[in-house]
């Protein structure tokens, strides 16, 4: 931390920023409730509102929304996917027909309303998870799964697999060396030639990976884990009424839509399921 | 009880198919199909570790695709009930061949090549079927696209893994057999 900026799993985000303050175990309840509340809603008009009321809270909460631009190109990749599925392959009856195939799907105007739900839904939770691991760091990781009650180990074993990944980065880039200095040429080729080269490199990497397997598994049992008796931790969260308040909030929405989806058509997508 | 061997298990393999992954989503990426890729090297990896390692392997599949494909896709329900739990479920299929079968990852018997030629096709075929089952009820694909998913990537994984897991079973498994983590004890 310096400078008035935290250090998160998605770089830098300023102190100011609310959900940074969050308590860890509220930052992983919003992303499990951010996205199931995503996955519930089907209609286009909900969505749509969901999407603009998370948009809303992030620009109060003076979250960088400005960090989702990257996630842009992904967008136009699954709107590609679902256009092309949709179009192609699909039967959704409607008042009007644009276009028939010739094996008998068609596009109506409840396809480009049914297209444009599987895209709103996709971004709701991309920007409501994307938000949220922008203020998640790794030590919220550790702490925020305990304090929902997941065992320390699998938490522990999580943040670890993060940690190991930049070691081996480093590993690989070493082994690519050593593969290029014997005149390999690992940019020559089709997309298939230059992912088999690269899987040449698979055993060194392996022989690395068990190696550190072993040290690991030494150094865990030598500090005395798996923990026995009470475990103390370095940092200490304080809940605060913001907390209780954001929990509170997130597991009422979650079950009210839940609850509103089976009394009420209003939240699923209209004419479903199609005959 | 989680023992650090346990966890050793997971945090290495998921350490070690997290940067595999992300390589193999920018090297052979599949159109259409986001965060995918034609030949998954990091199913070579893991499928290994689970044949050595048993579940613990797995779960270090699960965490690194889970991680890898949020990077491009986005942390959500979605990527992790579609990628990731068909990546925890495959290994564990191809474990189940060779222990229905009897037989044992060092690929030198017929027994075990058998294992090996019918565990990992099958593997697949239930990952693609999860997979891209999950993505129609998700709405990401229809029916009719269903089965393009389930094809491309019943080939690509089984690709991936012959090409990748065969020499590592073929040359490593004497050397991991000196592990204590090693799960077949003849």
């Amino acid at each position: 931390m310096g400078g008035g900026r935290v250090r998160t799993l998605f770089g830098y985000v300023e102190e100011s920023c609310l959900l940074t303050r969050a308590h860890p175990v509220v930052k992983v309840l919003s992303l499990v409730a951010l996205n199931v509340l995503a996955w519930l809603i089907e209609a286009p008009v909900p969505l749509a509102i969901y999407l603009s009321g998370l948009l809303l809270a992030a620009a109060l909460a003076r979250a960088p929304l400005r960090r989702l631009k990257g996630y842009l190109p992904y967008l136009l990749l699954v709107a590609q996917a679902v256009v092309l599925s949709y179009a192609l392959g699909s039967r959704i009856p409607g008042a009007v027909v644009y276009a028939t195939l010739p094996w008998g799907c068609y596009v109506s105007d409840r396809t480009l309303l049914y297209m444009a739900s599987v895209m709103l839904r996709i971004s709701c939770m991309l920007v409501g998870s994307t938000l949220v691991f922008l203020s998640l760091r790794d030590t919220d990781v550790v702490y925020g799964l305990r304090g929902l009650g997941v065992p320390f180990s699998a938490a522990f074993s999580l943040n670890l697999a993060l940690r190991f990944s930049a070691l081996f980065l480093d590993d690989y880039a070493r082994v690519r060396d050593a593969m290029l200095l014997k005149g390999v040429r690992l940019d020559a080729g089709g997309p298939l030639e230059r992912a088999r080269l690269l899987s040449r490199a698979a055993v060194p990497l392996m022989v690395i990976a068990i190696r550190r397997m072993q040290d690991l598994s030494f150094a865990l049992e030598l500090k005395g884990f798996p923990p026995r008796g009470r475990r103390t931790y370095v940092h200490e969260f304080r809940w605060s009424w913001a907390d209780t308040a954001a929990a509170a909030a997130l597991v009422a929405t979650t079950v009210g839509v839940a609850v509103a989806k089976l009394l009420s058509p209003l939240l699923s997508f209209p004419g479903w399921p199609f005959a | 009880m989680v023992s650090a061997r346990n966890v050793a298990v997971t945090a290495v393999t998921a350490g070690l198919c997290l940067p595999l992954a992300l390589f193999a989503i920018v090297l052979v990426p599949i159109p259409g199909l986001p965060a995918a890729s034609g030949f998954w090297i990091p199913a070579g990896f893991y499928f290994v570790m689970t044949l050595w390692f048993g579940l613990w392997g797995a779960l270090g599949g699960h965490i690194a695709t889970f991680l890898a494909m949020g990077y491009f896709q986005g942390f959500t329900l979605q990527v992790w009930a579609d990628g990731a739990v068909g990546d925890l479920i495959a290994p564990l299929v191809a474990l189940a061949v060779f222990k229905l079968m009897g037989a044992r990852p060092d690929l030198r018997s017929k027994r075990d090549k058998l294992a090996w030629l019918i565990g990992v096709p099958l593997a697949s075929l239930v990952c693609g079927l999860w997979v891209h089952t999950v993505n129609l009820l998700f709405g990401v694909i229809t029916w009719p696209f269903w089965w393009v998913g389930v094809l491309t990537y019943f080939i690509g994984d089984s690709l991936a893994v012959f090409a990748v897991g065969t020499p590592l079973l073929r040359s490593l498994t004497s050397y991991v057999k000196q592990s204590p983590m090693y799960i077949w004890r003849d």
